[in-house]
């Protein structure tokens, strides 16, 4: 068992930092800028959102005791993008700062009110469900009104940022997003033992000893601050949070002191050889990496519930 | 001041109480059998002791405290829960299942896996400390569970059929090893529909009836008038049969209702 672990870490890593030398070759001075000033960056990147998405993925699955439940499905990443949209399609100046306070704003308040149902006296975990999928979905109408009502240009941008995509140059993501995810990291890092403690349903885990409400706030608070940064930078990225945790639990089995810390690290991984595969699958032209996750991650959860299907004893 | 004591308990739910003014005070060191047809609200009784249901009326005190006056932390030292045995969801490893039973305790994690070791050997399940519980028989889960409880170290116990799942010669172990934590000072309230398990681990258990959501009777095991007070509360007709020097009391068979005793 320790031995896949280690196994898991060091692959995660390795993939994580070979990852800088997917594409085409490096030669002097430019090589130095293309490598440094570039892929470096953007694979620091990949990694801080990687780790975030699969990471609060793991969280909410075991907090909602449902194995669908990401940041995708309780809200979170649809109030992300309604805000930042809503700074595209509107054209609100100021840039990235603006379209990132949006972002926040909007991932803020989808999980706000999905949070003040959780922490409400006694509401089922399904009633929280529940209650992210109408914020879901009431705030993807409201995106769509809003691309209706904006110009044919604001349009464009909004549908690029919708795409999901590493941004290009420099270290600015770095230095915006680490100090904004890695305390959420510490904090739901160190909620493991008591969402462990959950496997048993949240009853049994209040007679332990337990404050459910209070859990529950922590986990999505910190999980929704992480998401709208890596949301507001990157745009929606779909999967990493819904596959990676289910694969790491598959490889070391379902204890949250293993499960947490390995869906960074192996969500990370994820992340950035997606984007690896991203930007160099089609020369001078690279995709959305949102879209090489879909693609990679939409076969792979199906063929997961497959097996999973057959591998239960009838 | 060592009690675990309902005061005039009631929880409603829409359609009418589940449990109405319910009045039970069980002692550390002691055991008290809840009995009674489904339905009647033994559990519900459990849930409202352990505060995971909002009370209609009236209070529950543990060593003294009002429980609304506990963190939850200072609730899981004095009160553990058993609740009825469940499938697990996950493969998690018996060892891990019982960890989580230590969450109130800051404490290493070696710490908590050393205990869980323990409180493993205690129910003689040490050799599946590593096996996924998915793997385990319900009756090695019921074990695992009762770990989890032992491992809790709390100081009074709240089981909900503790004996079920388990073939007769794993419930009489069980009780057993219920009987010798009442001996050494846990009170213990248990929901069961077998009264006779419980006459031969501890020197004088309670029998509590509870039908309709009302406590109908607090005896003593040995009570001349038990199996009279269990036919009126299950309706059936409950017989009192001589076993050495004790006694056993069992449901009469369809046909021999009308049988002397």
């Amino acid at each position: 068992m320790t031995g896949r672990i280690v196994a898991l870490v060091v692959l995660s890593l390795a993939l994580t930092a070979l990852s800088v030398l997917v594409g085409p070759p490096l030669d002097g001075a430019q090589g130095d800028f293309i490598l440094w000033q570039l892929r470096v960056p953007r694979m620091l990147v990949g990694a801080l959102v990687g780790g975030t998405l699969g990471l609060v993925g793991a969280s909410f699955q075991t907090l909602f005791a449902n194995p669908l439940a990401s940041e995708s499905t309780v809200g979170t990443t649809a109030g992300a993008t309604l805000g930042a949209l809503a700074a595209l399609a509107l054209e609100l100046p100021g840039g990235f700062p603006v379209l990132f306070l949006c972002s926040c704003v909007g991932a803020a308040l989808a999980s706000l009110s999905v949070t003040l149902v959780a922490g409400s006296g006694r509401a089922s975990m399904g009633d929280v469900l529940l209650a992210g999928i109408t914020v879901t979905v009431a705030t993807g109408a409201l995106s769509v009104g809003l691309q209706y009502l904006s110009d044919s240009r604001a349009l464009v941008a909004a549908a690029r940022w919708s795409l999901g995509q590493l941004p290009q140059v420099g270290y600015d993501g770095v230095l915006i997003l680490a100090p904004l995810v890695i305390p959420c990291w510490l904090v739901l890092l160190a909620l493991g033992r008591a969402l462990q403690t959950f496997a048993f349903g949240e009853e049994l885990a209040e007679s332990r000893g337990v404050h459910v409400p209070g859990l529950r706030r922590l986990v999505l608070g910190a999980g929704s601050l992480a998401v709208a940064a890596c949301v507001a930078w990157c745009g929606p990225i779909a999967f990493v949070g819904l596959i990676v945790p289910h694969i790491v639990r598959r490889s070391v089995g379902p204890a949250q002191r293993r499960v947490l810390p390995l869906s960074l690290a192996a969500g990370s991984a994820f992340l950035v050889l997606c984007d690896a595969l991203a930007r160099s699958l089609s020369p001078g032209r690279e995709l959305p990496v949102g879209v090489v996750t879909a693609a990679l991650g939409a076969p792979g959860l199906v063929l997961l519930l497959f097996r999973a299907r057959r591998s239960v004893p009838a | 001041m060592t009690s675990l004591l309902l005061r005039d308990v009631s929880v409603l739910a829409r359609d009418g109480p589940l449990l109405a003014h319910a009045n039970l005070e069980v002692q550390r060191g002691e055991l008290v059998a809840l009995l009674g047809p489904n339905g009647a609200g033994k559990t519900t009784l459990l849930r409202a002791a352990l505060g995971l249901v909002p009370l209609g009326g009236g209070e529950v005190r543990v060593s003294g405290t009002a429980l609304e006056a506990l963190s939850q932390r200072k609730r899981a030292a004095e009160l553990a829960w058993l609740p009825q045995q469940s499938a697990p969801s996950e493969p998690l490893p018996a060892r891990e299942a019982v960890v989580a039973a230590r969450y109130r305790f800051h404490e290493t994690a070696a710490k908590s896996r050393h205990e869980a070791e323990r409180a493993l050997e205690r129910v003689g399940l040490a050799r599946f400390a590593d096996a996924p519980l998915t793997t385990l028989s319900g009756g090695e889960r019921q074990r695992v569970a009762i770990a989890g409880l032992l491992a809790q170290e709390a100081r009074f116990l709240l089981l909900d059929e503790p004996a079920n799942h388990l073939d007769p010669a794993q419930q009489a172990e069980t009780y057993a090893l219920l009987g010798s934590l009442v001996a050494e000072g846990v009170g213990m309230l248990c929901v069961t529909h077998d009264v006779n398990l419980l006459g031969h681990v501890v020197r004088s258990p309670r029998v509590v009836g509870l039908a309709d959501g009302t406590l109908r009777f607090d005896l003593d095991y040995r009570a001349d008038a038990l199996p009279e007070r269990l036919s009126e509360l299950f309706g059936v007709r409950m017989l009192p049969l001589s076993v050495g020097a004790g006694r056993v009391i069992v449901p009469a068979p369809r046909g021999l209702e009308g049988e002397a005793r």
